[in-house]
């Protein structure tokens, strides 16, 4: 038989369990689906290596104060959908590489090898700037190597992405749209100006790949 | 041949008593109306989104298309989401034209002149503003027995469509619209929202004017 005072913990624990998720940081996994780009693909085939650091992409903000939460938004897994989506597009033939390249260790049937970081997110809500947009930032870092693994570019690039605020719309629902928004605009930037990096270009034009020009 | 129109739309809703009212303007100025429909042709219907501190809510944009397909049959609407995927990345905020002699340029490449083709779009239609709340007064309590109080709180719409000929690579027609309303909320032990249909009017009033501009049958 279980006494009154059991029965009373056993509820005050049951309550107090029950607000703890309300004191937790708040938690996105970014999730979204992202269109194929309409371009004409360049004819080599080119290798891809997701490092652990970019394939679990996952950004932390601890709060600065108790009426804040801190906030984790996991890119990682829709990083690596959206890239695979825009690199097929993007040339003839892609392979993903299953470990990572190294200057001793020529990587076979592939014309050269990307290497995608994300240097830095940030995000910011209704409750930060009073503008009434969920906004993401993120920078990323991009190395192009040989099929030997020797450097042919590093260069950084932005993208940008925000979503209006909406009627019953949670923090993490807007938030989860503005990344999808900003990993589309990754993926524009990137398509519209991959060939314009000048030690792209250079390297390119020594391989002999014809490049068209796709400005915006 | 150019026409330029003004109308002014007012009404309220809500009971008799206590009601709230919106008031609504639209600013029609055309160029070259088509004059015999679209045909088989479509229009497709973009929200603006490069501002920093406002974006042309989707919600909005897809109004407004629905008002154009309800009010025509005939007239194909191409849904915004879809479009953009389907010409991804050329028409995202950071590469979209803003300029119609812009389409030429993007024409070069034949995937998207291809693209553009079979979707048979003539017509492409901007849409720029938003909705932002403007200012609130009035306390509200509640408490186990119930709210007591009042609160009132106001919303401006303001919107500018621009058409663009797709064949043509021009601009024929704009179209403001700017709409205002007052939203109320008395509580005596239930909170009766008494909401103004400010966004809603404003896509009335830019539909009503795109549907005149693009129907054979207006």
């Amino acid at each position: 038989m279980i006494s009154v005072s059991r029965v009373t913990r056993l509820l005050l624990a049951v309550m107090l369990t029950g607000l703890l998720p309300g004191c937790g940081p708040a938690h996105v996994v970014v999730e979204g689906k992202f269109p194929a780009p309409l371009i004409e693909p360049l004819p080599m085939t080119l290798g891809v290596w997701y490092g652990d650091d970019f394939a679990g992409h996952e950004f932390f903000d601890e709060s600065k104060s108790r009426q804040e939460s801190s906030w984790i938004v996991s890119t990682g897994v829709a990083q690596v959908q959206m890239w695979n989506t825009l690199l097929d597009g993007m040339f003839t033939k892609v392979v993903q590489l299953t470990r990572p390249p190294s200057a001793g260790q020529p990587v076979a049937n592939v014309d050269a090898i990307l290497v995608p970081h994300v240097e830095e997110l940030q995000y910011a809500i209704p409750r930060h700037t009073k503008v009434k947009v969920y906004e993401i930032w993120m920078r990323y870092r991009f190395e192009l190597l040989s099929a030997g693994g020797t450097p042919v570019a590093e260069w950084n690039m932005t993208s940008y992405g925000k979503t209006p605020t909406g009627f019953l719309q949670s923090d993490q629902e807007a938030v989860n749209l503005a990344a999808v928004m900003a990993l589309r605009d990754a993926g524009a930037n990137f398509a519209t100006n991959f060939t314009r990096v000048p030690a792209v270009r250079n390297w390119l034009q020594e391989q002999g790949v014809q490049t068209e020009s796709v400005s915006p | 041949m150019m026409a330029l129109s003004l109308r002014t739309v007012f009404y309220c809703v809500g009971i008799p008593l206590l009601s709230a009212c919106v008031t609504a303007t639209v600013d029609e100025m055309v160029y070259n109306k088509p004059t015999a429909g679209l045909g088989g042709d479509s229009v497709v219907i973009l929200g603006r989104r490069h501002a920093s501190d406002y974006e042309t809510e989707p919600d909005f944009v897809r109004c407004v298309g629905d008002y154009i397909a309800s009010g025509d049959n005939s007239i194909t609407v191409i849904d915004e989401l879809e479009f953009l995927n389907a010409v991804y990345p050329w028409f995202e905020p950071r590469t979209a034209p803003l300029h119609p002699v812009d389409i030429e340029r993007l024409l070069r490449q034949e995937p998207v002149a291809e693209k553009m083709a079979a979707l048979k779009v003539e017509y492409m239609i901007w849409l720029d503003g938003s909705t932002e709340r403007t200012g609130g007064s009035g306390s509200m309590a509640c408490s186990l027995g119930g709210c007591f109080g009042f609160g009132t709180w106001s919303h401006d719409a303001n919107y500018e469509a621009t058409i663009w000929d797709f064949t043509d690579k021009t601009a024929v027609g704009h179209v403001n619209t700017s709409a205002t309303g007052q939203s109320y909320m008395p509580a005596v032990i239930v909170p009766i929202p008494i909401i103004a249909p400010v966004q809603g009017t404003a896509c009335d009033g830019i539909g009503q004017q795109l549907l005149e501009f693009l129907s054979s049958e207006q």
